[in-house]
């Protein structure tokens, strides 16, 4: 009798702590109220490098909302945070994001029940950008081994939307590489990536064991040219499509390969170019894929100054 | 405290009073609460089915030759002729009956009003079983655990089949179980399981498991018998026969396989027997392929279920077990005796609370012959043991174990009345009793009548304290939303901002759920849905995990990344809202 009274109890008592559990939960979502608050503390503080991120990640969209009109699509789909300096965290819940530095902040705020944090970064060493100087480089496609250029095209509208899409195409600003077959182009676009994360990169999907070319020239090379790559999410998820190879070649030699295979998802390279022995250089990425169909390859890649440079 | 496995009383007219109470109560809920609640992306598919079949239907009345001719069935209903139509033809009669008569003030809630109905007779029949069982407090209780299920309480207004085949499924294992006692009730157990046939396909599995029940029964009837006990249950199963009824049912409701039958029947089977693989989150990782979480049932009941309810239904299962067991005890430890004989078998041979063998402490324990514990415990285990295996789609979130729900319900109408029969008792005065009995009641389903409230209309959000709540689960990486009812939360932003009309991309909302809003009234006809998100005055994000993809095709045909406007629930975003900056 005795157990008995005692899960009963214990049944008694239950709706006291789910009752008591749901209204502090709900009492603590932070209101309209604290996120502009907020948001306008971070607008009036804002400078140049400066990286702003949500956490929790779902609150990513409030974020936006409030202060997307200072991320453009490269912060919101970046690959590392080597191009910020500073980092700005609207959290909630306690949450931090995970590339947080370790160690204090050295800003804090609260607003309701938001924080705004602010957190110190490395300086930059980022010395040039592929990604955003992408329409300056040179694109090519190599037809029974000759190089023909891809043309640089505006206009045209995307068509549909969806699951399953991926890029929709044409996208506004390209290097046409063959009109017939509109997957074949170079430009800067967003990508869900195997991680269903975004990803701003370059789209240079490959036709063959022929390369596809973009070469840049006279490029700052710094310490190190570091690459990331990989492919949409439903291009790769099923784990069936063949490799991709993207060679980077600096002044016509070929430095190093990406190698890219299905599950690998979105990953880095890291090409050191200190040895070239050359402040600048013409740098190009030839990408092949044996088997081409639906290998959306999109890549990003920034060359750094030595850690410690002026 | 009881110590018999079930307690209950005959119901009589006044329960079906009672019960028919329940059901218009709930019903009347629905409709009311059903405006909010936009169309699901399945119920529009089934939205364009009831209409051919309902055409059908009036072709039936106007001239019934030319309607059962092939080319007329077949021309209704190829139409979605991946699931069978009884559920499909309600919706028809109800979208008719709005159209001709203007019954229910919208035409979603004509198509609607069969599901809701369904809704209304599943409480009606979890009173009635729970008053057989356990009396008819446990069976009131057990109905308004049902009815306060905060999921089965969204897909309770929908006019889909998962609320429907909840209701099917428990008619047929309710039937099957009074014909264990009653020979001449077998007939409705293969009534309900035609219908049940005509509704999902989930009741492919009643068979296997009643049989199973029942070849328990036989085994320990026939092993007391050898112990010298007299014969207390039929060893004829009439409930299992009569199930022999169900297919001739399904095959004569079902126009589709009067031509073709066989090579429709198996595409029919190997449509769900290879369902097709979508999308689902679970602990931030998106499933589409099989092999899936084995725990994703038990943690999304852990997660979906009020916390309360399902302590509840958990400790009236195993103590309903325990009492079996312990009632099964003598029977395997007594040596035979060296002779037997029948006695002839009583209509209904369990024991009822005023003969329970604990309130006649000196009788040995009797075991009940129908094994009621299991059965509920089979009926209740079953749904969620499918779907932990590795190979079943989890795709549907919770509803593809709705079944499992009214049994979980009517454990926890018997751990109610074994709480109350310790509590009442020390109560001296009858009214005491009785008010503390509704007081432990109303106690005990407080946090399922406020999570259902607060879940109302983003139940497919909602997730209960101990995941966290709503932004707690979304933090764990837990499913957000599907099916894309949830732009009708935006109507008033959308009329706000586009007091003209305009071009919407509605993302995961489908044409037909997109046109009801506008057949409701909610948008005027100057709203059109298009699939180009280039050509979109706002283009919408359903947040899901695998639908980023649609926020990244936003985010580079549009340049920019802000949302106009980020709809919330409990501070989670539901819909991301983009204006096209070129329009």
């Amino acid at each position: 009798m005795r157990y008995r009274l005692l899960i009963l109890l214990c049944l008694l008592a239950l709706p006291l702590w789910e009752l008591g559990a749901h209204a502090m939960i709900v009492a603590r979502v932070p209101s309209p109220e604290d996120y502009r608050a907020a948001a306008d503390f971070m607008r009036g503080q804002l400078r140049e490098r400066d990286l702003i991120s949500a956490a929790p990640s779902f609150s990513d969209p409030i974020l936006r909302q409030l202060l997307g009109d200072r991320m453009p699509l490269a912060m919101a789909g970046r690959s590392d945070d080597a191009a910020y300096e500073r980092l700005w965290v609207l959290s909630s819940r306690g949450a931090l994001p995970p590339d947080v530095p370790k160690g204090a902040p050295e800003l804090t705020r609260s607003f309701g029940e938001l924080r705004v944090l602010r957190y110190a970064l490395p300086p930059s060493r980022i010395l040039f950008d592929f990604v955003s100087a992408w329409s300056t480089a040179e694109a090519s496609i190599t037809r029974n081994g000759a190089a023909q250029p891809c043309p640089l095209r505006t206009g045209g509208v995307p068509r549909g939307g969806g699951l399953g899409r991926g890029v929709l195409t044409p996208v506004a600003r390209r290097f046409e590489c063959d009109a017939r077959l509109p997957w074949l182009f170079i430009a800067d676009v967003v990508l869900e990536d195997l991680d269903n994360r975004p990803r701003h990169c370059l789209w240079q999907h490959p036709q063959g064991s022929e390369p596809i070319t973009l070469t840049y020239r006279d490029v700052p090379l710094g310490a190190e040219l570091v690459f990331y790559a990989g492919i949409y999410y439903e291009h790769e998820r099923m784990r069936e499509g063949g490799p991709i190879d993207a060679v980077i070649s600096i002044d016509g030699q070929p430095r190093a390969t990406f190698h890219h295979k299905d599950g690998d998802g979105f990953r880095s390279l890291r090409v050191p170019t200190a040895s070239i022995g050359k402040p600048r250089a013409d740098v190009s990425v030839s990408v092949t894929a044996p088997q081409p169909r639906a290998r959306s390859f999109c890549w990003t890649a920034t060359t750094r100054a030595p850690a410690g440079a002026p | 405290m009881s110590a018999a496995e079930r307690f209950g009383v005959k119901p009589r007219a006044r329960d079906q009073l009672v019960g028919f109470g329940l059901c218009s109560a709930y019903v009347a809920l629905l409709m009311r609460t059903a405006p909010a609640i936009g169309m699901a992306r399945d119920e529009g598919i089934y939205v364009d089915a009831a209409q051919r079949y309902g055409a059908w239907l009036e072709l039936l009345l106007k001239a019934p030759r030319s309607a059962l001719a092939r080319s007329a069935s077949d021309a209704a209903f190829t139409a979605n002729h991946e699931h069978p139509p009884l559920m499909k033809l309600l919706f028809a009669l109800g979208h008719l009956a709005q159209r001709e008569l203007q019954l229910f003030g919208s035409d979603s809630l004509g198509f609607r009003f069969a599901g809701m109905l369904s809704a209304g007779l599943l409480l009606w029949l979890i009173y009635l079983f729970g008053t057989r069982l356990y009396g008819r407090s446990a069976g009131l209780f057990a109905a308004l655990v049902y009815a306060l299920l905060p999921r089965p309480f969204y897909h309770a207004h929908l006019n889909a089949f998962d609320v429907p085949i909840t209701c099917a499924s428990t008619a047929v294992i309710y039937a099957y179980y009074r014909a264990l006692s009653q020979p001449s009730a077998a007939w409705l157990t293969g009534l309900f399981f035609g219908l049940a046939l005509l509704t999902k396909h989930n009741s492919w599995l009643l068979p296997i498991m009643l049989g199973l029940h029942f070849a328990l029964c036989a085994g320990v009837e026939l092993l007391a018998r050898s112990r010298g006990q007299p014969a207390r249950l039929r060893l004829v199963p009439y409930g299992l026969l009569a199930l022999a009824i169900g297919p001739l049912i399904f095959y004569a409701g079902w126009p589709w396989l009067w031509h073709d039958t066989w090579p429709r029947l198996r595409a029919y089977a190997a449509f769900h027997l290879h369902h097709e693989y979508y999308n689902m989150e679970y602990f931030g990782v998106n499933y589409f392929w099989p092999p899936f979480p084995s725990s994703y049932a038990w943690v999304m009941t852990l997660f979906t279920v009020p916390l309360t309810t399902l302590a509840l239904g958990i400790a009236g299962a195993l103590r309903g077990l325990w009492v079996c067991a312990q009632s099964l005890r003598p029977l395997l430890v007594t040596a035979p005796p060296t002779a037997t004989r029948s006695q002839p078998l009583a209509a209904d041979p369990g024991p009822t609370l005023a003969t329970a063998p604990d309130l006649q402490p000196s009788a040995a324990p009797r075991h009940d012959p129908t094994l009621p514990s299991v059965l509920l415990a089979g009926a209740m285990l079953a749904p969620l043991l499918l779907i932990s295996l590795p190979g079943t789609p989890i795709f549907g979130g919770t509803k593809h174990w709705f079944p499992a729900y009214p049994m979980l319900a009517l454990f926890a109408g018997r751990a109610f009345a074994e709480a109350a029969s310790l509590i009442a008792p020390r109560a001296r005065a009858r009214r005491l009793s009785q008010g503390l009995t509704l007081a432990l009641a109303a106690w005990l389903l407080a946090p399922a009548a406020v999570e259902t409230a607060h879940s109302h209309p983003f139940a497919l959000s909602h997730y209960t304290a101990i995941a966290g709540g709503v932004p707690g689960a979304a933090e764990k990486g837990m499913n957000r939303q599907f099916w894309g009812f949830t732009t009708r939360s935006l109507v008033p932003y959308l009329r706000e901002v586009l007091p003209n009309g305009g071009q919407l991309y509605v993302c995961d909302t489908i044409y037909w759920a997109f046109d009801m809003l506008i057949r409701d009234g909610h948008l005027p006809p100057s709203f059109r849905a298009t699939g180009d998100i280039a050509r979109a005055d706002y283009a919408l994000v359903h947040h899901e995990k695998h639908f980023a993809e649609v926020d990244h095709q936003i985010w580079t045909t549009y340049g920019h990344v802000q949302p106009a406007h980020v709809l919330l629930y409990d501070g989670v975003p539901i819909i991301s809202v983009y204006k096209n900056p070129r329009r």
